[in-house]
């Protein structure tokens, strides 16, 4: 298997990761031999620019690339629909990196550009694996990188301790997926996700596989961030520099989801088990309800007491991972089409949401609910980017949020025969109704509440603001023409 | 096909560019805003003409000439959601006439609204009326044209609310709203019904529209439980929207309440524009409403054109008449809007889509020059809009003056020079001829004289005599609150008790040039609808017109010409006998007819009591059974809320606790050893991560116990 590699079928396949690595020591470069006298915000700008030209070329790398290839049997496998998933992924890194050049916490502008540029190397070769080996090396890839990115605000200690938790509790769940991998392969005999298929349907009724599936959704889950593996999230969001958490609330969160459906409805294949109402079988699908349905409830509650507006958007990730989770559960084409595209606006809207978050920390020095007083007043386009990016989280038509939440709801209760998933598609609707709430208690602060006396404007820098522009318009332009993207993704699954 | 008629989208996406760059935009940019709105709309007016020159003369031998353009919107179950714009000599006609008076609005406005706050804001909504005024136009699907018609009420109300500090402008637009949708209800109902009977709702499709010979042939044939065909019961419901945006009766109380806007706004949309969506609208479905009704021997019959004509000949008059006794300049006109958009809705029915959509062009021009006239008088008189404080402006207005007279004798129809003449003979003639009865004809000629009476009766109060708003000059401490009428002032600034001189007085040219120009228009454009050059019905029919100059004394219309002439006249010399003989001699004094009959005089003062009857018999109603909704709201429903909010709260309250304490502390007492151990923990700042990743372990190993369980 391993000598018949072709390495130049692997340079051909990876063009885009490459291109983006050589990016990222570009950048490394740059900022360490060339720009050492400049002042910081030129350092940053000109590696963030940098990097987005990088995460551009791959881009367009992909868009001009057609066809589909396999090295190493499911090590690094390329298909339509791979390269839209991973254009997905960048399309969340490049307002990262823009966010990131408004940032004043790090004096180190080219490790943390390069950093990002890593983190989204390991979340296109996790795209792209079907191999549980090389599942778990990009996983921790990606992982590795957002750790050292959510320790980069030197100066506040709430970043270090943020790392450290998300470090004890990614290496416990990397441990737990480990094992998993290993019972799969002692199982079946094999680290191919489709060969595996094979051996878990004769195995599908020994206890070691409900051990392995468990381990396995212990990994993955950790990264999208279901109950029970959510308890890092909180405290990530809020300790970590507002563009770390920005890319591990979107670009990490695509990459995993899809790598997440993957591994469940190709490489457990034969050991679905049933979640339907009254007809519980054991398998992937049950555990992974049990979690959607704890997520959705924790999640929604849970953000209802929340006032740091970056803890209450890692509550709202959590519920909206128990969303997602019921396209998984469909465990059909529709599943995975409406999951693409949830992840996809989703992404946008909480992307977006993070950069409005950004700003108001930069010029109030917190991200409390009191911080967000006044904002219509104060910088109107960024407000009224915010009340498009919560109202499309919330699930209001026409923004792009509603027909996410539409196509996954419909594609869970079409799912099993007899509308057997319907009791989740009604949990999740009526935890919509409750998350309305808090998404509208920070518009409250934004459009309703006066602010006090000092009413002084925000100085927004004018990349910011386009930034939020641009993502606001997009969601508001796929929620008006959900089309545009959901015939790719027909397209591109086939 | 052409290309404006691919482009024709353009026309109205750049004044809506220029709304929404104007809504970004400060406050304080007033120069901008009105430079945009004016840009946008005039290079809109320059498509505009060319949509206009590319459908001239291309009229064929399949009927006239007609693009469209149709394209996807979205997928529901397997079926397309289909939207798309139209050009026909319709549109192409509707959008120049747009486009132009709105661009003189525009103008204007800068003038009338200079020392107003909210300027900027002003020309958003005015753009963003113009751009949904221009999607109703080239609309080619009923659904897009519902979407822009409700865009056209929401900037409705949106203007004629501007000034919402004032109470009553505030009402006006709540009530405009309100019953505008009333209509737009029935129009929604019958589009439903459209779509179900005929699966599309464009209007044109290449033989698959709506509008077209193969559903409209099924929907005739095709019965309801009543015995009424679909298509009679579709045009009633559709047509009900009209009669809610044209104020017909019953539905036309909003429209005199609607003068609380600005004047330049009740020129472009309560008198020019979106009044005339409704006319419009039922000249754009004509061929549904029609369908039925003999074709090929002259004007169809239906049940739908006659209900239209019926309405519209009772708006006609009921408007004319209670014109007759009002005070505020503004109102007069409103209520002579009322009436003339009930002349166009009897032309439709009587005389086909030429009939009405002549007089429909013609009066935008000479209404929207009569607004803006009143707007100019109102703006040289300090903001008084009551006719009694005026008196003897012709010497202080002159330029005002000479184009209101035109506007005023192209309203009243005076002969063969104005256009008005030429519109409304047509509809007369058309309803002369009309073979079901003779009745609308008699009641078109009442409303004539009573036009011709009381635009006489408003221009001799108001340019004639002696100006009588001096008497005020001194008491500043008017009553503002008289009905509602005498109060506009601009709440920023009060420019006019303070003036130093109380006399009126001209207004600047930004004002007078739109005037001018509307005027020219007020009189040429009634040259091409005359029966010996009937070049516009020939445009619309899309055939060309030949000069018959002998069909001018035909027997038919020569006989009509001089009656009509005769009731014009008789109109026209009462109103001078009674008010510009004697003139008032002060503001105080009552009405002149109002001495000769008090009774009658207050019956039409009080506009017949409609706004007294609807309020006891349909707001009473509506807020008796709201009332019982509230009580059943508040108990049963608000209850089950309340308990489940309850619960909701209850909940959240545990998950928190279980949060913040089970996982957090919970396992404080039990584990010292371990926490003692990882003190470096301790001193961060909140949460620890031991409990963190227990939970983690336990997750899994229920998880797996669970899964276990359930393993069969």
């Amino acid at each position: 298997m391993v000598s018949e590699l072709s390495y130049l079928e692997i340079l051909r396949l990876a063009l885009p990761e490459t291109a983006l690595v050589i990016t990222a020591l570009v950048v490394l470069a740059s900022d360490l031999l060339a720009l050492r006298k400049d002042s910081l915000s030129v350092r940053l700008g000109f590696c963030a620019s940098l990097a987005v030209l990088g995460c551009v070329a791959a881009g367009v790398l992909l868009v001009m690339a057609s066809g589909a290839g396999d090295v190493g049997g499911g090590m690094f496998v390329v298909t339509p629909l791979i390269r839209l998933v991973k254009l997905g992924v960048l399309a969340m890194a490049v307002p990262a990196l823009l966010v990131s050049a408004q940032g004043r916490f790090t004096t180190h502008a080219g490790e943390y550009v390069a950093l990002i540029l890593f983190a989204v190397v390991g979340m296109m070769f996790l795209v792209s694996a079907e191999d549980l080996l090389m599942v778990f090396v990009a996983l921790e890839m990606t992982s590795l990188s957002l750790y050292v990115l959510t320790a980069f605000h030197k100066r506040e200690v709430g970043s270090a301790e943020a790392a450290l938790k998300y470090f004890l509790f990614g290496g416990m769940s990397a441990a737990l997926a480990l094992f998993g991998f290993s019972l799969l392969y002692g199982l079946t005999g094999s680290t191919n996700l489709n060969e595996m298929a094979q051996g878990v349907g004769v195995h599908a009724s020994d206890p070691l596989l409900v051990v392995a599936l468990i381990g396995v959704l212990a990994g993955l889950g950790f990264k999208v961030a279901v109950v029970p593996f959510h308890l890092w999230a909180p405290d990530v969001y809020q300790g970590a520099p507002t563009p770390s958490a920005a890319l591990i609330a979107t670009g990490s969160k695509v990459a995993s989801f899809f790598i997440l459906a993957k591994l469940m409805m190709v490489g457990l294949a034969g050991s679905e088990g049933s979640a339907a109402w009254g007809r519980y079988g054991s398998g992937w699908v049950l555990a992974l309800a049990i979690a959607a349905a704890a997520s959705m409830i924790l999640g929604n509650l849970a953000a209802l007491a929340q006032s740091s507006v970056k803890r209450l958007l890692a509550y709202s990730a959590i519920a909206h991972a128990g969303y997602v989770s019921l396209a998984i559960l469909s465990n059909d084409s529709a599943g995975l089409t409406a999951l693409l595209y949830y992840v996809f606006v989703y992404g946008l809207a909480t992307m977006g949401a993070f950069a409005v978050v950004s700003v108001v920390e930069q010029q109030t020095g917190g991200d409390r609910l009191e911080d967000f007083t006044g904002l219509a007043r104060r910088a109107p386009v960024l407000a009224l980017g915010l009340l498009v990016f919560l109202l499309s989280l919330a699930g209001i038509p026409p923004l792009a949020g509603f027909f996410g939440k539409f196509y996954v709801f419909a594609a869970a209760a079409g799912a099993e025969a007899g509308l057997g998933l319907f009791w989740l598609v009604i949990l999740g609707i009526a935890m919509s109704v409750v998350s309305l709430y808090y998404y509208l208690m920070v518009l409250k602060r934004a459009y309703v509440q006066e602010p006090g006396e000092e009413v002084a404007k925000f100085r927004v820098n004018g990349v910011a603001t386009a930034t939020v522009a641009i993502l606001a318009l997009a969601v508001v332009i796929l929620g008006c023409f959900p089309d545009w993207i959901l015939h790719r993704i027909a397209t591109a699954l086939g | 096909m052409t290309w404006i008629a691919r482009n024709l989208w353009l026309i109205p996406a750049l004044p809506l560019v220029a709304s929404g760059l104007t809504a970004l935009m400060s406050r304080r940019r007033r120069g901008w805003a009105a430079a945009l709105a004016i840009g946008s709309l005039g290079i809109s007016f320059l498509l505009a003409l060319c949509a206009f020159a590319a459908a001239l003369g291309q009229g064929g031998e399949h009927g006239p000439f007609r693009e469209v353009v149709n394209f996807d919107w979205f997928q529901f179950g397997g079926q397309w959601l289909q939207l798309g714009w139209v050009l026909d000599p319709l549109t192409a006609l509707m959008v120049v006439m747009v486009t132009l008076v709105g661009l003189l609005i525009f103008i204007f406005s800068v003038g009338y609204m200079a020392e107003d706050e909210n300027f900027t804001r002003f020309f958003c909504f005015l753009s963003l009326f113009a751009a949904a005024m221009l999607g109703v136009v080239i609309a080619n699907s009923l659904l897009l044209f519902f979407i822009c018609w409700e865009l056209v009420g929401l900037t409705s109300y949106l203007l004629i609310g501007f000034w919402y500090h004032k109470p009553s402008a505030a009402a006006a637009a709540k009530k405009a709203f309100i019953t505008t949708r009333i209509g737009d209800l029935g129009l929604l109902l019958g589009m439903v019904w459209l779509y179900a009977e005929s699966g599309t709702l464009l209007f044109y499709n290449g033989g698959a529209g709506c509008l077209e010979q193969g559903a409209l042939t099924a929907m005739l044939v095709k019965g309801t439980a009543a015995g009424m065909a679909v298509s009679t019961g579709i045009g009633l419901l559709v047509f009900l929207g009209a009669v809610g945006k044209s104020g017909q009766v019953p539905l036309h109380v909003w429209l005199p309440d609607a003068m609380e806007g600005p004047t330049p706004v009740s020129a472009l949309i309560h008198a020019a524009t979106m009044v005339a969506a409704g006319v419009f609208l039922v000249a754009r479905v004509y061929p549904l409403m029609a369908v039925g009704g003999g074709v090929g021997q002259g004007v169809p019959v239906t049940t739908v054109l006659t209900v239209v004509t019926w309405i519209g000949a009772a708006t006609a008059l009921f408007a004319a008449s209670v014109a007759v006794a009002q005070n505020d300049i503004k109102r007069i006109l409103a209520y002579s809007t009322v009436s003339q958009l009930g002349y166009m809705m009897m032309g439709l029915g009587v005389g086909g889509v030429a009939v009405g959509m002549f007089h429909l062009i013609t009066h935008a021009f000479f209404k929207a020059l009569l607004f803006l006239g009143s707007g100019s008088v109102i703006h040289g008189c300090h903001h008084e809009q009551d006719v009694r404080r005026m008196g003897g402006l012709k010497g202080f207005m002159p330029v005002t003056f000479v184009t209101y007279a035109i506007g005023m004798l192209a309203l009243a129809g005076f002969p063969l020079v104005f256009s008005g003449f030429w519109s409304k003979d047509e509809i007369l003639h058309a309803a002369h001829g009309w073979s079901v009865s003779h009745w609308p004809f008699y009641m078109g000629l009442a409303g004539a004289f009573l036009t011709a009476f009381y635009m006489t009766r408003q221009v001799a109060l108001v340019f004639f005599g002696k100006y009588r708003g001096a008497e005020q000059a001194g008491g500043q401490g008017r009553e503002q609150g008289s009905a509602g009428e005498a109060a506009h002032t601009h709440h920023s600034s009060t420019p006019s008790l303070h003036h130093s001189s109380f006399a009126p007085h001209e207004s600047p040219s930004v004002m007078t040039g739109p005037l001018m120009v509307l005027a020219v228009f007020a009189v040429a454009l009634g040259w091409f609808g005359t029966p010996a050059w009937p070049w516009f019905e020939a445009f619309l029919n899309g055939h060309s017109a030949e000069v018959e100059l002998g069909k001018l004394f035909s027997g038919g219309f020569l006989g009509l010409a001089l009656l009509s002439t005769l009731i014009v006249f008789a109109g026209l010399g009462l109103g001078w006998w009674l008010y510009g003989r004697r003139t008032r001699a002060g503001a105080e004094e009552p009405d002149v007819m109002e001495q000769a009959r008090p009774d009658l005089w207050a019956l039409l003062k009080n506009k017949f009591f409609v706004d007294e009857l609807y309020e006891a018999t349909v707001i009473r109603g509506n807020a008796w059974v709201s009332r019982a909704c509230h009580l059943a709201d508040r108990w049963v429903l608000g209850g089950a809320v309340q308990l489940i909010a309850w619960l909701a709260t209850g909940v959240a309250w545990v998950d928190r606790v279980v949060d913040e304490f089970v996982i957090n502390l919970g396992f404080d007492g039990g584990c010292r050893g371990l926490r003692e151990s990882g003190g470096f923990f301790a001193r961060l700042q909140q949460g620890r991560v031991q409990p963190y990743l227990r939970a983690l372990g336990w997750g899994v190993v229920v998880l797996v116990i669970v899964l276990m369980v359930w393993r069969d």
